[in-house]
């Protein structure tokens, strides 16, 4: 398990060459499959946004992320960034803010959303946008 | 029970889609004629300068009314305001600064919001009133605002509200007291109910 501010940050290098290509900026989850399903990286010099899809990753370690590919794929969805956004209810009650993400480094797979109030399981996730993360009633 | 909320704090509140985006803001409460249930919002664009929208929400489409958010299912949940406000029916339901009279024929007061329940029922459950001097007693100088139960049976027209007599003995002070004595009302009318 990893959380997504201990992923950010890290090192991004091609699997081939051993390039450094940046560092990890963020991720973007689909909330509804419940996946982090892109991960954005930025170039260090020319500080240039590269979008990568979560397939061209061949694994991410404590220390390093190693790509095969820095090809951008040709869909990129909208990204919406999780820590700070603020989570409601199907009911429309408030939950605090998502603090941070923890995540299955291996399979992509979007374990628990932390929040001041305990963690929300990943099965409570209805929802993504730029407003709020929409979460089922407990 | 669910959780109570005033008519007029609902205003500036998110229209937020179950997939997270927030398409409008609630500008007005619409209620039906007899002022016993919503049966629409009328909107805003979200942003400070954003003027009214042409579009409303009907409160078939609405998933849940929260404290914090009127959660949609989607954006398509928006219809043209007229298929949510036909003018004349807003009219009728409008009841804000109306008389508020029991049905033995006292003036209790006037009344300033409406209290409606959280949640999928969009029931309107008592009205915040400013009270006259026959339902509380003390100073003239305090104006006194208290909160009173809707009865089942009640009558409204643009001009006067008619309550049960019974209903002013749950008169409440504050919000958080005033679902007590909701409950309680509706337990003594069940309990008298043949």
């Amino acid at each position: 398990m990893m959380l997504f501010s201990e992923a950010r940050g890290l090192p991004v290098l091609t699997l081939t060459e051993a390039e450094e290509v940046g560092a990890l900026k963020s991720l973007t989850v689909d909330a509804v499959s419940g996946v982090v399903t892109h991960v954005r990286v930025r170039g260090h010099h020319s500080r240039k946004e590269t979008v990568l899809a979560w397939g061209a990753l061949h694994a991410i370690g404590p220390d390093a992320v190693l790509v095969r590919t820095t090809a951008e794929p040709a869909e990129v969805p909208p990204h919406h960034e999780l820590p700070g956004l603020r989570i409601l209810t199907e009911t429309g009650e408030a939950l605090g803010t998502v603090q941070d993400v923890a995540f299955e480094p291996g399979t992509g797979r979007v374990e628990a959303v932390v929040t001041a109030h305990g963690d929300l399981p990943a099965d409570r996730l209805l929802g993504l946008g730029d407003y709020a993360l929409v979460v089922r009633a407990a | 029970m669910n959780e109570l909320l005033a008519a007029r704090s609902l205003t500036t509140l998110p229209v937020v889609t179950l997939g997270g985006d927030a398409v409008a803001q609630i500008k007005d409460t619409v209620f039906d004629a007899a002022a016993g249930r919503i049966t629409g919002f009328t909107l805003s664009g979200r942003g400070l300068l954003s003027g009214p929208l042409k579009q409303s929400l009907p409160w078939s489409a609405v998933h849940a009314l929260g404290p914090y958010a009127v959660m949609v299912r989607d954006a398509l949940a928006l219809e043209d305001t007229s298929a949510v406000v036909a003018r004349r029916e807003a009219q009728r339901g409008r009841v804000l600064h109306a008389k508020v009279l029991t049905d033995e024929g006292a003036e209790v007061g006037t009344v300033l919001d409406v209290i409606v329940e959280s949640g999928t029922s969009g029931r309107v459950v008592g009205f915040r009133i400013a009270a006259g001097k026959a339902l509380v007693q003390g100073s003239r100088r305090r104006r006194h605002r208290v909160y009173v139960p809707r009865g089942e049976t009640v009558a409204v027209s643009g001009r006067a509200l008619v309550i049960p007599a019974d209903a002013t003995r749950f008169v409440a002070d504050d919000l958080p007291a005033f679902v007590a004595r909701v409950g309680a009302f509706r337990a003594g009318r069940e309990g008298t109910a043949p």
